[in-house]
């Protein structure tokens, strides 16, 4: 009956009462002295006259700058700054002397000294070298060599031991810097002395052996994790199982255990390597096969740790935490994870696979330390190319070369500089340029005149500045950063080369796309010959191609400064010696940097019948063509051209629907 | 009456029988209290400055009043420091075990007065920067006040100036703290590490194993990678106020603004200054400034006077990790953290690309230019509901692409079991149906663990018109851009000028933006990245309106990759809404509507538009070249 009352005034008083406890009891708290609650954290405390409290200094205490130059270093102990002269080495290239070695010459020994001869540097006599090189080799009969003549304490010098340890120190090493495989820590002068990797002895000398990974993201049946063994093996470990990851009771063998070091690689995610210096050999193997290397207190120094961020690319974690560091693998996300491999793949192609690339990246970060602030930045260092592909001499400005614009986060902007180069009939290609100019891409139009006959005093009118080079009537010299060209790509055209507006216009719209890599219309592939137990290359039609003719293609004009400046010259002689390899040497360049095909747009039909027959091997040439093939792999040390299926056509390329929709509509003209 | 209308809504059984004159009573009564209820909530809830909750916590004491520790001349000392430390031999880890989430704990001792037999105080109790930057460590996610679960103790002994201590008896300060243990993971701060005329490189109070955070260490004190060597902190940059810098070159090329330097250097630099004029600038003491004027920070070159922080450049990483205490201290820990727990490590770019690059960048996450072994083949993924006819006839056609290594039939029907097995067609790789939980869009990108290569065929039940040559080719194309969708249908987006908005365009239009994933190959970890890190609301959203999983799918793969699409092959008659002539005008129209929806939709929550625009697409190399079909490797493109 009056239940609903009851139930009402209970229900008001019952609020009333929470009411008047949630009034009280911040009332309450007000009155009591303030006391932390148990188990609040307490903080450091905000003292009452902390506003009161004085400065650590007076304005008057501040340290100024130190008014003495670098001294001469205490202790032995040598930094860059105190113990290397660089008045030597200003001018072009790192001047190195290397001294001789008395005896018989090893292989090994050889391989080095054809890097040093093959890098960018220039080697001069003792007197005028920036840097003396003293290699420090495993001397068959034990004896080391005597104290150099020119050796002045040490100073300048730099003593590289690839395999050996260090010959027993018959001298002092003084200011010397030393460049040694996986040194200790506790020795090495960061910034001073350069860190190399422990190479094994059948390390290729130039070329390199390839990276083994396959895809980008770990394949699904992999196992987790590959322990490094004794004796140059890898066991694969399933640390699921709930005992220890790596002491040896959880892991499953799986094959029968490998003793030849280097004769296997590890197929697993990460690759735990402990912290001895004899476990550093694991540490090229695990980066090779794109096994992340989890490096256990690693008592060396990572190699070439001043410039190559190993964070990117390994995990160096304390032994001490083992189940930590597990549980961190387990975890990690497959973001990290699919960075961490693409990186070490990277880094073993750029810096570890040949004796030649340890010896040009040890000088490269020399030569960085004499530059100073115009050396790579870090970014080119750590990213693809790397930073021997990437030289800082063309700019250290990353969006000025072709790689970094995504990282940037830029595009590439601007026009093109057509460069056209007459060779010896020397007819000045007035269709071509008019063509050319049609495009509203174009900026320039460079003819680069290399004929015995004098250039025509007049040339036709175009809607873009034209100027006349002088050439040096060497087929390399179409690829000279010539300083005229002022946009980032160059259009490479021969005289004889016939397009239309509308096929240059698709192209560098295309090239926008794609900056690092080559865009050409006429291609050609390049194939392993088996009876002739060779390379061979064809220019007839096929499903597939691997190289763009340089008589019609775009690309970055930073290859003009890596064809000249990084290409060994011998290459470059030889292109000029036979003008059709010119173009095959070009399309290696590219490809060893990019590692990627070039690309190929669509080109009119009626311009096959006017290009001159693509007879290999042109009538100057003293060689067959195919050899320069050959011996371009040769120097090279592999066969870096990759072919592609594809050609990139404009969207409604001889689509049926009206001609008028359609851009590129001229491209279709039978 | 409006009253009594709302509450027969809320209980029609209680009041009925009541009478107006009670009714009204209880009303108030309950309004009132309902009232104080919701204002009690408040006042006890709202964030206000009366009271704040740290304050609660926090003791407010004078530095004055801190308890004093009599240090007896003969109490033990440190050992001097050892120069071979480094973390694996000095650092005790095991303390750092039981961190959550990889951070570590850091204890700060409570402040203490020391003075020795005579009661002569040992230094200054505490500097305000010291005090600063204890403070700052208290408020930061490193503070515990839990000395048994500390991984790094940082002592109140002041030793930022060593001019204003007296070395030994602080050394034995340090030695009596109660978890000193030969100064194992202590961190010590030190900022002036003695004064002129002879500066010293590291503070020289004996410190045994402590970590020391210094400023002007030489390369010769410094223990690589167990020291972290920070800034000198100056009082005077808390009143910098820098002015906003526009873009564009800056005003000087070379800056010197250091007083008193070596006479050679400063010849140098003049003869520079001579030849290049206005772009460099090299400042000196002021010989002539008036009373009253805060000198240190001016710099005079000539008689031009300069108030220098003004001058200076390099702001990014100044106001990063310069510009305050709490700024130095915090890096320094997270120098120390990024050692402890290298797997979770800031990277290179994290310390130092400034926002603006951060934002514009993209990192690629495939970046490793590899062209995948074309042994390794595809993985079709077929979503279908209830089409089985359909679908048995796009399996039959799939199935004869060279590159198929395993088809995935996604069965999204909940109501309706998938046929017997003996009813699907026989192929000559291996076929799975995976049956979901529910009938959502987003199922077809869900990276299944049955996907075992890394190129993935998303495709229609219905699309049956793509040849065994063009799939094969399709697959051939994603193998030289594996980062990247590569598909058949193309679409493009516009900007819609008078409704100032995006536009979905289907028409034939010269350029590209998007592929349909109706037919499109991709690399499986974007489905990861579907399903678990697309932004926003947006994958429940597709689910929720059935529709644009396609257009979500694209901004994720050209957000992440900064690239565009590749259209494979001439355009066919897909079946698709859009293109379909005999659903008639309206529903054609609708559909175009509600995908500029979802481009609008997805724009806003990326806040940006992702989506690039290329004019090409991809053909085999001899398309329509005239060359004998019987030769080319694709001859069977386009054909309709």
């Amino acid at each position: 009956m009056q239940s609903w009352r009851r139930k009402s005034l209970w229900l008001a008083l019952s609020a009333s009462w929470l009411l008047v406890l949630l009034r009280v009891f911040p009332l309450l708290r007000m009155a009591v002295p303030a006391r932390p609650w148990v188990g609040a954290p307490q903080g450091w405390p905000r003292w009452l006259d902390a506003e009161l409290l004085q400065s650590f200094s007076q304005p008057g205490e501040l340290p100024e700058d130190d008014p003495q130059p670098p001294q001469a270093p205490r202790g032995g102990s040598c930094d860059w700054g105190a113990c290397f002269d660089v008045s030597k080495c200003r001018g072009g290239g790192l001047k190195v002397f290397v001294y001789p070695v008395a005896g018989p010459i090893s292989d090994t020994h050889r391989g080095i000294l054809a890097s040093i001869e093959s890098s960018r540097s220039r080697s001069v006599s003792p007197d005028e070298a920036c840097l003396l090189l003293l290699l420090s080799l495993e001397a068959p009969t034990g004896e080391c060599s005597p104290v150099p003549q020119q050796w002045n304490g040490g100073r300048n010098h730099l003593v590289l031991s690839l395999h050996s340890a260090f010959c027993p120190q018959t001298f002092h090493l003084g200011q010397a810097m030393v460049a040694k495989a996986s040194p200790t820590v506790d020795t090495f002068r960061p910034g001073f002395d350069v860190a190399l990797p422990l190479l094994p002895e059948a390390h290729p000398l130039r070329g390199g052996a390839p990276g083994r990974l396959g895809q980008h993201s770990p394949h699904p049946g992999v196992p987790l994790l590959a322990l490094a063994e004794e004796r140059g093996g890898w066991r694969t470990a399933v640390p699921d199982s709930s005992a220890c990851p790596w002491d040896g009771r959880c892991e499953q063998d799986r094959g029968p255990e490998q003793t030849h070091p280097g004769a296997t690689l590890p197929n697993a995610t990460f690759c735990l390597i402990p912290g001895h210096r004899p476990d550093a050999l694991h540490f090229l193997q695990a980066l090779q096969a794109g096994c992340i290397p989890v490096l256990l207190s690693p008592r060396w120094e990572l190699p070439f740790s001043e410039v190559i961020d190993w964070t990117k690319a390994a995990i160096v974690a304390d032994e001490r935490l083992p189940f930590q560091v597990l549980a961190a693998l387990q975890e990690m996300p497959p973001t990290r994870v699919l960075a961490l491999r693409q990186q070490t793949q990277f880094l073993w192609d750029a810096y570890f696979s040949s004796v030649e690339k340890v010896i040009h990246t040890t000088l490269e970060i020399i030569q960085d330390r004499i530059f100073g602030a115009s050396a790579h930045p870090s970014l080119l260092w750590n990213s693809p190319p790397g930073a021997l592909l990437a030289l800082p001499t063309f700019s250290t400005s990353p969006l000025d070369f072709p790689f970094y614009h995504l990282q940037r986060g830029s595009r590439p902007v601007g026009r093109f500089s057509a460069l056209i180069w007459v060779g010896a009939p020397g007819q000045p290609p007035l269709k071509l340029i008019q063509a050319v100019a049609g495009s509203q891409h174009c900026a320039q139009i460079l003819v680069l005149w290399s004929s015995e006959k004098p250039p025509p005093p007049r040339w036709p009118k175009t809607t873009v500045p034209l100027t006349v080079l002088e050439g040096q009537r060497k087929v390399s010299d179409r690829f000279f950063p010539h300083r005229a060209i002022s946009t980032d790509a160059v259009l490479s055209l021969d005289a004889q080369s016939s397009l239309t507006t509308s096929e240059v216009d698709f192209a560098f719209v295309v090239w926008q796309n794609f900056p690092e890599r080559m865009v050409g219309f006429l291609t050609w592939s390049h194939f392993w010959d088996e009876a002739r137990g060779g390379w061979g290359y064809t220019a007839e039609k096929a499903n597939e191609f691997s190289v763009v003719l340089t008589s019609a293609a775009l690309y970055h004009r930073y290859y003009h400064t890596l064809f000249t400046h990084s290409l060994p010259k011998a290459l470059r002689a030889l292109a000029d010696e036979a003008p059709t390899c010119v173009d095959i040497l070009m399309n290696f360049l590219v490809a060893a940097v990019t590692k990627l095909p070039p690309l190929k747009v669509p080109y009119g039909k009626q311009h096959l019948e006017a290009r001159p027959p693509l007879a290999p091997g042109g009538p100057k040439s003293q060689l067959p063509a195919q050899d320069c093939i050959n011996r371009m792999a040769v120097e090279f040390g592999y066969m870096p051209l990759v072919s592609s299926r594809l050609r990139l056509d404009p969207v409604l390329f001889k689509d049926p629907v009206s001609v008028l929709r359609k851009k590129y509509r001229s491209l279709e003209k039978p | 009456m409006c009253a009594s209308v709302k509450y027969n809504i809320r209980g029609p059984a209680l009041i009925p029988r009541m009478k107006t004159k009670h009714r009204i009573y209880y009303i108030t009564l309950f309004s009132i209290v309902l009232l104080g209820l919701i204002a009690t909530g408040m006042f006890q809830f709202w964030p206000h400055s009366i009271e704040s909750s740290s304050d609660w916590n926090v003791e407010k004491r004078s530095v004055r009043d801190v308890p004093v520790v009599r240090l007896p001349a003969d109490s033990p000392s440190p050992e001097r420091g050892d120069l071979s430390c480094r973390m694996h031999t000095c650092f005790d880890v095991y303390r750092c075990g039981f961190n959550p989430k990889n951070k570590i704990k850091v204890y700060i001792y409570s402040l203490k007065k020391y003075v020795d037999d005579a009661g002569v105080p040992v230094s200054n109790t505490i500097s305000r920067e010291y005090n600063e930057l204890l403070t700052a460590i208290s408020d930061s996610d490193y503070y515990t006040d839990d000395i048994t679960r500390a991984c790094l103790f940082v002592p109140s002994i002041d030793v930022l100036n060593q001019n204003t201590l007296r070395i030994k008896e602080t050394a034995q300060a340090l030695a009596q703290l109660s978890r000193w243990d030969r100064g194992t993971n202590h961190l010590l701060f030190n900022m002036l590490p003695g004064g002129p005329p002879d500066y010293n490189t590291a503070l020289d109070v004996p410190r045994d194993r402590a970590l020391l955070a210094g400023g002007g260490f030489s390369t010769w004190t410094y223990r690589q990678g167990y020291d972290v060597s920070i800034p000198v902190y100056s009082p005077l940059s808390a009143e910098v106020d820098l002015p906003e810098k526009g873009p564009g070159p800056r005003r000087y090329f070379l800056l010197s603004s250091q007083m008193a330097i070596h006479p050679e250097y400063r010849e140098d630099l003049e003869a520079l200054q001579a030849r290049h004029g206005e772009s460099v600038l090299v400042l000196d003491k002021c010989t002539n400034l008036s009373e009253g004027v805060l000198w240190v920070r001016k710099r005079c070159c000539e008689h031009q006077v300069y108030d220098y922080p003004q001058v200076l450049q390099a702001r990014w990483f100044w106001e990063a990790y310069f510009q305050s205490i709490k700024a130095i201290a915090l890096a320094t820990l997270q120098i120390i953290n990024d050692r402890i727990y290298p797997y979770a490590a800031l990277s290179y770019e994290e310390w130092n690309d400034p926002p603006t690059v951060k934002w514009s960048s993209v990192s690629n996450p495939l970046f490793l230019p590899l062209i995948p072994p074309q042994s390794q083949g595809f993985t079709a993924i077929v979503l279908t509901y209830d089409r089985v006819e359909s679908l048995f006839r796009v399996i039959t056609e799939v199935s004869k692409v060279p590159s198929l290594s395993k088809l995935l039939v996604v069965w999204n029907n909940q109501n309706k079991n998938p046929p017997e097995d003996s009813l699907w067609p026989k192929i000559r790789v291996p076929l799975k149906v995976v049956r979901t939980a529910e009938n959502k869009l987003s199922n077809r990108f869900f990276p299944y663990d049955e996907i075992e290569t890394e190129a993935v065929l998303a495709i229609d039940d219905d699309i049956i018109m793509l040849t065994s040559d063009e799939l094969q080719f399709g697959y051939e194309v994603w193998r030289e851009f594996p980062d990247r969708l590569v598909g058949y249908p193309g679409r493009l987006h516009l900007w819609d000028h008078e409704m100032n908005k995006w536009k979905y365009e289907s028409e034939w239009t010269n350029e590209v933006s998007m592929v349909l994933t109706g037919a499109a190959f991709y690399h499986k970890y974007f489905n990861y990245l579907y399903t678990y890190k697309m932004p926003g609301d947006i994958k429940n959203w597709v689910d929720a309106h059935m529709n644009c999983e396609d257009i979500a799918m694209n901004f994720l793969v050209a957000n992440v990759t900064g690239k565009a699409v590749i259209k494979v092959t001439p355009r066919k008659k897909f079946k698709c809404p859009e293109c379909t002539a005999i659903d008639g005008l309206s529903l054609d129209q609708t559909h175009m509507v509600e995908r500029s929806e979802c481009i609008n939709k997805f724009a806003s929550v990326f806040g940006t538009m992702p989506l690039k625009v290329v004019e090409h697409r991809a053909d085999p190399v001899l398309y329509k070249d005239d060359f004998p079909e019987k030769l080319k490797s694709f001859p069977n493109i386009g054909s309709l």
